[in-house]
């Protein structure tokens, strides 16, 4: 069984007229998978991750996830479900500004009920792995944005979720700190098995990708593995 | 604790707004202590002077005599009374009185007058009449058949001091009464009824006037302060029962007084409420504004995995920190002032006019600080803080994380 | 046929004006039946409470609307007392002080000298016929007399503490046989109830007056009249306020 999995998925945004965001969507994603939803704005990118990332409903088809049937989970559970299973980083604004770079950290393991001396351990080590141990105490404001964005992806995945999804992470990056960016978020995926799924219209961004969903008006136009 | 300390840190966040919120708390906790002190200053100072005046903290009659006053129903058993007053708790003068109606007048005219006898030993440790002398003299055992009376009488009756005035009263026996008297003394005691309508005789005079041998009408009981009167109505009532008294305490004798302070209340807690009201507005003010700047940040908290009752709990703690601050600073300056002008008192003295047509004839007011009264204004500041902020708060948890994550 | 009709209306008028004489001729008539243009006499007035009684002598002398004069002659520590009364200005003559004071209008409903007659009830300021509206209720039968129910309230702008008088009238001679005094608000205060009719001074009198109050339970008091004269010219001096204080 793929760790995601979506079956006849569809959502449709009704504002003045009816947006079809997504229509019919299916797809399976294994465990490990390095892969990148990809196409035109508007075409539903946002729309699959926050579906998968259970911070929205579809109207019809049905969303797995490890196993378990999103869709059929009740929304006062899908919190909770977000909680231990789904690491995210947004494009921008990821941190509190108010806790420092550790706290941040620490963060997803405090809600999950993570004791203080183990989760600032753990966060800690996580910040020496990487090299960025000196980062700790700073609070976001006193970062660049390369760096922010490197500490969101560390945060997603320091509690170790199912799969992590990044909606347009490079969007406000140089190249350079993009570059940093997927060097790490590769790595990561490779040394602890974590599956990436990222959106993303920089075509250097979709090169790293071992997979590519191209997406178009709300369907899956072409979906195939992609040597780095 | 991760929530405390981030709502800890967003009041540090947004300073300017924390402290003129923290202000906007404190002063106006601070401005409701004052005038609560005030207030119960100056209404105990009512009481005290009313007291003072005429009523004593105490009075005791014969059973029935408040309701329907008259003149045969005198003391049952003054020596009793006499033995059990002495150790009343809280206890500084008592004096019995004799009490009667009549006729004032003098050749230009007369008047209705309330006859008392007092004692003027006794007298001058219950009321403060002797002080209120403005001609001629207090009332003196060794004077013959003198009359005290009050400035408003003296010009309606047109009576200087040594003039002569006749008292005619229906006696005990049905028969009328007769007697001159001489004008020994004038008062002015501020309080409109008592210098229009009471004169005062010796007691003895006034039992031979009225044909009332050895009776007495009222034992009147001064305390140390109003706040004794439960403990030493207790104790009369228990000593006195099954002896056919009645032991009043003055808000019966004169109930007038203490629905006037029960009024004077009332428009104060109208005052309060429109006082939570505008601290209320700033405070929703406040946290309105400090949740919608941070949209965002709760629909990435929420999109973490944080559910709805802890972004509220993290709002409310926020509101709550300000609370603290600003109950803290209330507290202070409110007590603060309250004890400082309880020392310098509060001059009156421009509207003392105004004031004596209520019967009110001090000037200078102290206000009073208790703790109950400081622990309660605390409280409901700081509940007030904490209810207004669950609006925004549960604004803030009803979020979407899907818009708010997109919201700039 | 006119002639007949005319009858008609004026008979049907007649009986619409009811079957009693008018009220008002009935007032004056009872009025006149119990005062003179002048009066002088004797009573004997007892005062009884629940805690005391006390019995008094006193000589009056009235002169129609505007003069009384009262002066009791026992007991000896009441002997002396004597009462002026001059329209609306009254003055008392107290032996013991050796003093005339004025009584104030304010105290004209206090009672004389302990009784159930206030101070104006004795001096007579105000008059039945000219100080009220009348209204005959009915006939009753009192004490054995077939009596008129006269209803008087007071005009408005007559000096009179009552809301409504009741008055039983003897329909032989108009004298009274029981006066009903109630307040404003409808409540009865006193009665005053008239007996022994007998022949004085020219002309049938009750001799004997019960005053009851309603308000005070077991306070009455009686007077009982002897040497009443009527009508007969009194001395200018009698009614000043030097006779208040002559021996007599």
């Amino acid at each position: 069984m793929a760790q995601i999995e979506l079956g006849g998925v569809s959502k449709t945004y009704r504002d003045h007229i009816a947006v079809h965001a997504l229509a019919d969507v299916n797809l399976a994603i294994e465990k490990g998978e390095f892969a990148a939803a990809v196409g035109p704005s508007g075409s539903g990118k946002t729309t699959l991750l926050n579906l998968i990332g259970a911070i929205d409903t579809p109207d019809t088809g049905v969303i797995r996830i490890a196993g378990l049937e999103l869709t059929a989970t009740p929304a006062d559970r899908l919190a909770d479900f977000r909680l231990r299973h789904i690491g995210f980083v947004f494009q921008s604004f990821n941190l509190f500004p108010v806790l420092t770079v550790l706290e941040n950290l620490e963060f997803v393991p405090a809600l999950q009920g993570v004791p203080q001396a183990e989760r600032a351990r753990r966060a800690a080590n996580l910040l020496e792995a990487v090299g960025m141990q000196d980062l700790r105490d700073k609070r976001p404001g006193e970062l660049s944005g390369g760096q922010q964005q490197r500490v969101a992806v560390l945060r997603a995945i320091l509690p170790e979720p199912d799969l992590v999804l990044a909606d347009e992470p490079t969007a406000n990056l140089d190249s350079e700190n993009a570059t940093l960016l997927l060097d790490m978020m590769e790595r990561l995926n490779g040394e602890r098995g974590i599956t990436f799924l990222f959106s993303t219209h920089d075509p250097a961004v979709m090169r790293r990708a071992r997979r590519l969903i191209q997406l178009r008006d709300g369907r899956v136009a072409r979906d195939e593995v992609q040597a780095p | 604790m991760l929530f405390w300390q981030m709502a800890w840190r967003n009041v540090w966040r947004y300073r300017r707004r924390s402290l003129l919120t923290v202000l906007t708390i404190g002063l106006g906790l601070a401005f409701n202590i004052l005038m609560r002190g005030i207030g119960d200053g100056f209404h105990e100072q009512m009481v005290d002077n009313s007291v003072r005046a005429e009523i004593g903290h105490i009075e005791i009659h014969r059973a029935g005599y408040q309701h329907d006053p008259a003149l045969l129903k005198t003391l049952p058993d003054p020596q009793l009374i006499e033995q059990v007053v002495p150790h009343t708790p809280h206890l500084r003068g008592y004096s019995f009185r004799v009490l009667g109606d009549g006729l004032a007048s003098t050749a230009d005219n007369s008047a209705g007058v309330s006859i008392v006898g007092i004692d003027p030993r006794a007298e001058r440790t219950v009321t403060t009449i002797d002080r209120a002398v403005i001609a001629g003299k207090f009332l003196d055992a060794r004077m013959h058949r003198p009359i005290l009376i009050g400035e408003r009488l003296a010009q309606t009756l047109n009576a200087h001091l040594d003039d002569k005035v006749v008292l005619v009263v229906q006696a005990a026996d049905g028969s009328m009464g007769a007697q001159l008297f001489h004008v020994a003394g004038i008062f002015r005691s501020g309080s409109p009824e008592l210098d229009r309508g009471v004169v005062y005789l010796l007691r003895n005079d006034a039992q031979s006037l009225f044909v009332l041998p050895g009776g007495l009408t009222e034992a009147a009981i001064l305390l140390d302060s109003s706040q004794s009167v439960a403990q030493a109505q207790n104790y009369l009532t228990r000593r006195l029962s099954g002896k056919g008294v009645e032991v009043l305490p003055w808000y019966v004798v004169e109930p007038f007084l203490r629905q006037f302070i029960q009024l004077d209340d009332a428009f104060f807690y109208i005052i309060v409420l429109i006082l939570f009201f505008v601290i209320a507005v700033g405070i929703l003010n406040t946290v309105m504004m400090s949740v919608f700047e941070r949209v965002r940040e709760f629909g990435v908290m929420m999109a973490l995995g944080t559910r709805p009752g802890q972004v509220v709990r993290m709002v409310v703690q926020e509101a709550a920190a300000l609370g603290l601050f600003g109950v803290a600073l209330g507290a202070a300056v409110g007590s603060g002032l309250t004890i400082l002008f309880a020392y310098t008192g509060i001059n009156l003295a421009h509207y003392a006019e105004g004031a004596s047509a209520l019967g009110i004839t001090t000037t200078v007011i102290r206000p009073e600080l208790t703790a109950s009264n400081l622990v309660f204004s605390d409280l409901s500041v700081f509940c007030v803080v904490l209810l207004v902020a669950l609006y925004p708060a549960m604004k803030a948890a009803a979020l979407k994380p899907v818009e708010a994550i997109r919201h700039i | 046929m006119k002639c007949f009709a005319v009858l008609m209306i004026l008979s049907l008028a007649a009986a619409a004006a009811g079957p009693y004489p008018d009220a008002l001729t009935v007032a004056r008539k009872c009025d006149a039946a119990l005062k003179g243009k002048t009066e002088y006499g004797k009573a004997s007035m007892t005062v009884h409470t629940p805690e005391w009684q006390r019995t008094m002598q006193m000589t009056f002398w009235y002169d129609y609307p505007d003069k009384t004069f009262i002066r009791i002659t026992a007991p000896a520590k009441d002997a002396g007392t004597a009462t002026l009364r001059l329209k609306s200005n009254m003055w008392t003559y107290l032996p013991q002080v050796e003093r005339v004071i004025k009584i104030p209008p304010s105290l004209m409903l206090q009672p004389w000298m302990g009784s159930d007659f206030t101070n104006d009830d004795l001096v007579k300021e105000s008059s039945l016929p000219t100080d009220y509206t009348h209204h005959i209720d009915g006939e009753v039968t009192e004490g054995g007399d077939l009596c008129y129910q006269l209803t008087a309230i007071p005009k408005p702008d007559a000096a009179v503490v009552w809301g409504k008088l009741v008055l039983i009238i003897r329909k032989t001679d108009f004298l009274p046989r029981r006066e009903d005094f109630y307040d404003e608000r409808g409540v009865l205060e006193k009665t005053l109830s008239f007996d022994e009719f007998r022949k004085a001074g020219g002309r049938t009198y009750p001799m004997h007056w019960r005053m009851v109050s309603h308000t005070k339970p077991g306070h009455e008091t009686t007077l009982t009249f002897s040497a009443l004269e009527f009508d007969r010219p009194i001395r200018a001096d009698i009614f000043t306020r030097q006779n208040l204080s002559r021996r007599f």
